[in-house]
Order: structure tokens, then sequence, then C-alpha cells
């Protein structure tokens, strides 16, 4: 949903640290994007696509490493993915926030993140 | 002259950044729960569709509770001041956010709002989301509770349809269970398809025109009416 302006912020960060390490050009890109986020992966590349033309860091290769979701569970000790509600009424697949194993709700411990890890620049 | 190693012109290295873009608001968030909770002032996130019953919801809430709380409403919208005059009526003070563009209200408009009122002579705030399913559930806000309404006119598929919205959700309200049999909609599978995404979410049904069923909403976020 909100893929241009966080796309906007992660090529402003990327640029912002490529001037500070001289660079003359970004080569790659790598972020972590959590399941549980709002941001759909084919916008995130189309944006950076648009955002990164007449930058330094054209035709920089963006790695996103999508992340699951997990949870860890008070009551039993379950530490774990996140389990689906499989309803075939549904074509897609519906997360639960509950326990897989004995049902009781989990506090989320993955899936939220939106971090760049790292850049790949050249001289 | 020692010689340094240093890059040259054309080698290609990597920087660690490990920079996470969601920590603005978040920090944010933190800080204004901390603002809250040192003037004891509970504030409450309402969320749900354009049109659910959001503004209802809260005008009974007030009512229900104004002879024993010291109540603001924030009201986020893109435009209009049409629904926090709604519950200024009431006589209880508002403060409006307009968004403008936003789909949501993030920890920094809250923020901006929680400046323009006193909060020493405040014991509850809600804080009406803009109308809007998916986005609010990525900016927390740094509220007490998040209650979500949802009504039974958006259809039967409401709830699997926005589970990530009930990820942190307190209470859910399943409102307009009037019209439930005129739009052959099954209020309480509502409730069990929010069960089934997040057991910790209570839920309590509402006709937010009459006011059934306000008070179970309000039990539910641990406001009472009285002592």
């Amino acid at each position: 949903m909100h893929e241009l302006s966080r796309t906007s912020q992660i090529v402003e960060a990327v640029l912002n640290e490529a001037q500070k390490q001289h660079a003359s050009k970004v080569v790659g890109v790598e972020v972590d994007i959590g399941d549980l986020t709002f941001l759909g992966l084919e916008q995130v590349r189309f944006a950076y696509k648009v955002l990164t033309d007449k930058t330094i860091a054209k035709n920089s290769k963006l790695t996103i490493k999508r992340v699951r979701g997990r949870g860890s569970c008070g009551s039993c000790g379950y530490e774990g993915p996140l389990s689906y509600l499989n309803d075939p009424q549904f074509h897609i697949s519906v997360p639960t926030f509950n326990c897989p194993r004995c049902g009781n709700p989990l506090s989320i411990s993955a899936g939220r993140e939106c971090v760049i890890r790292r850049i790949r620049v050249m001289k | 002259m020692p010689h340094t190693v240093q890059s040259e012109p054309g080698e290609i290295f990597d920087i660690e950044l490990d920079e996470n873009l969601k920590k603005a608001n978040d920090l944010i968030a933190e800080e204004n729960r901390i603002q809250l909770k040192k003037h004891g002032v509970q504030a409450i996130d309402v969320m749900g569709a354009v049109g659910s019953g959001k503004t209802s919801l809260i005008e009974h809430l007030v009512l229900l509770l104004r002879s024993r709380y010291r109540i603001v409403a924030f009201k986020g919208d893109l435009t209009s001041k049409i629904d926090s005059e709604r519950i200024s009526n009431l006589g209880i003070q508002t403060v409006q956010i307009n968004t403008g563009r936003e789909c949501h209200l993030d920890a920094n408009l809250v923020r901006k709002a929680l400046g323009k009122i006193d909060l020493s002579v405040i014991d509850l705030i809600f804080i009406e989301n803009v109308g809007n399913l998916i986005c609010p559930a990525d900016f927390p806000l740094g509220s007490d509770k998040r209650a979500v309404v949802v009504s039974v006119t958006e259809g039967p598929y409401m709830v699997v349809k926005h589970p990530f919205i009930f990820a942190d959700a307190d209470v859910a309200v399943i409102n307009k269970i009037d019209l439930a049999g005129p739009m052959n909609v099954d209020a309480n599978k509502l409730g069990s398809d929010v069960q089934a995404i997040n057991a910790k979410t209570s839920v309590v049904f509402t006709n937010c025109r009459t006011g059934q069923g306000v008070s179970e909403v309000a039990s539910a976020l641990d406001i009472h009416p009285t002592l």
C-alpha cells in the first residue's frame, strides 16, 4: 500500500550512504520485507526502478528477502512460523495469530520488517 | 610517506546498513505511549472501513462514559470537520486531524494532536483512524487499545479479507447487526472468523444506531461508566 513512500525512503537512505562513502555507483541493494507488511514486492521493484533512474543507483540490483511471519507462544512455548487457515473457499492464505500447537494468541516475532540490510557500491 | 591501503576507483564493496525504515514511526508511537502513561490517560484507537460506524460507536461510548471520564476525541479524515462536529455536539473537546491525502493516521500526527490538548485534565482519548482496513495496521500510534469496527453491510468476507488489521486488535466490534437479516450475512460467522485469526481479540455485536451492545464494547476495552 505504501510502496512508493517506503521505496523513496529506501532510495534516499541508499543514496545518502553512497555519498558518504564517496561511491561513484550503487551496484546493489539488499532489503528485508516482512510478509505481514502491506508492501507489494512487484510495486516496490517498480518504484525502485523509477526512483533510481537518473541517480548513481540506476540499474542497480535490488534483492528483496521475504521474511515469513513468525510468532512465539506465552502459553506453551511454541516458537516458529505462523500457520494459515485453509479454507478452499478463499483463494488467499489467511494467516492466524493463534498458536498452531495450543491455540492461544501468539506474539509476533518476525514478519513486520522493512529493513535495508546492505548496499554494494563502486568507488 | 606511509602507504595506506584504500579502495581504488572501480573497486566494489559492501556496506552493512541495517537501517529499519519503520523505526521512525515506532519510536514516536513509543513516546506517545510514555506521555499518555505519565498523565494517566487511556487512549483507544478505533479503526474500521469507511461507513462501518466508527463515529457512531464513539458517540455512544461518549454518552455512556462522559459522566466518569474527561474525554477528548481525535478525528482522522482526509478532509472535512463533519465527524468532529458530530462528536463536539456531545459537549466534549475534539481535535480534527485532516490527513489531506494519507490513508491512515501515523504516530507523528497523533503526537501533534496531543500537543493541542492539556493532558493533565483528560482521562480518556478516542482516536478515530481514517476509514481504512489496510494501512492503519502498519502504523502503531501509541494507544493502549485498538478496536476494529466491521459492519455486516460490508459483506460476509470482510474479516478474512483483512486479517492483518486483527493482529493487534483488542476488540472487534461487529456493527449493524439489525441489518444482518436483510443483508443475508451471518454476524456470528464474522465473529468466529475474527477469533480464528486472533483468539486474543474480543468480539462484541452492536447496533450503533440504538446503542445496543455499546456497554459491552466499553467493558471489553476496560473502560467502565462507574467505578
